[in-house]
């Protein structure tokens, strides 16, 4: 009696773990295709209202101009000439990552167009300026 | 011989709870580092400022924003809001043409962005931005 439920327990032990490890390997596989390192801008901004706007696919690198048009980019505060460089840096990492412009309402559309064209020079695929819903 | 084909099939089953540790801890990695942004954005295009703009047949329609904030079309001030019924109309006239809006550096990009999204309403074929010199 004794040795028969020692075995039966020892054969309810041994799960079959083949379809949860199937799940596991496509969540993983999953996480991985969709792994995409942005690089934040680190400043929050008012972003201006527009209708026709897209969401953006494939944003890797976020650009924000803030209301004293101060330029920020990866977390650090950056001179309107410099963006160049740095979204040449950080487009070496993802060649195709796109770039989207945070631009605060308040933001003069002169420095705006300065970082779009340090961008274009950059030679990034996509540029965009981020907007809010209507 | 019996006894060896026994060890040979105790040999198939390996152990997969390190590889199972592994794929657990990726897994778990991959999941904490997703960071599914959903940005919203109106895509730009933008003449090069060093080079003229081509020569093209289709006509533009310009709508300035002076340093204060003024919206002018064909000599007009208008509001914001009336852009997208001006833009109509000129589209409607000439349905090829495309929208230069030339905002001056000192104006807010709010109203930039504002003007673009109504030229956009209207059915612009292409909106670029350039500096009002």
């Amino acid at each position: 009696m004794a040795s028969r439920l020692a075995a039966k327990e020892k054969d309810e032990a041994a799960v079959d773990m083949t379809p949860m490890l199937d799940i596991v390997f496509i969540m993983l596989i999953f996480f991985i295709v969709t792994a995409t390192f942005v690089k934040q801008s680190g400043l929050e901004v008012i972003r201006p209202e527009a209708q026709t706007a897209q969401d953006q696919r494939r944003v890797s690198i976020l650009i924000a101009i803030g209301p004293g048009d101060s330029v920020w980019m990866d977390n650090k505060e950056v001179d309107v000439r410099a963006v160049r460089a740095g979204v040449e840096k950080l487009l070496a990492e993802n060649p195709l990552g796109s770039v989207v412009i945070q631009a605060d309402k308040k933001s003069k559309s002169g420095i705006l167009m300065q970082v779009m064209d340090q961008v274009r020079q950059a030679g990034a695929p996509a540029t965009a300026i981020s907007t809010a819903k209507e | 011989m019996a006894r060896r084909h026994k060890a040979g099939a105790d040999e198939a089953e390996v152990d997969m709870t390190p590889m199972l540790d592994i794929v657990f801890i990726m897994l778990i990695f991959f999941i904490v580092t997703a960071t599914f942004i959903n940005e919203r954005g109106l895509d730009v295009t933008r003449p090069d400022s060093d080079e003229p703009p081509p020569e093209t047949k289709n006509v533009t329609i310009l709508v300035s924003i002076s340093e204060v904030g003024i919206i002018s079309m064909e000599g007009r001030d208008i509001d914001v809001r009336a852009v997208r019924a001006n833009v109509e109309r000129l589209i409607a006239e000439n349905p090829d043409s495309s929208v230069v809006v030339q905002a001056h550096p000192q104006s807010e990009s709010n109203l930039m962005v504002g003007v673009m999204d109504q030229a956009r309403l209207a059915g612009a074929a292409g909106v670029s931005i350039a500096e009002l010199q």
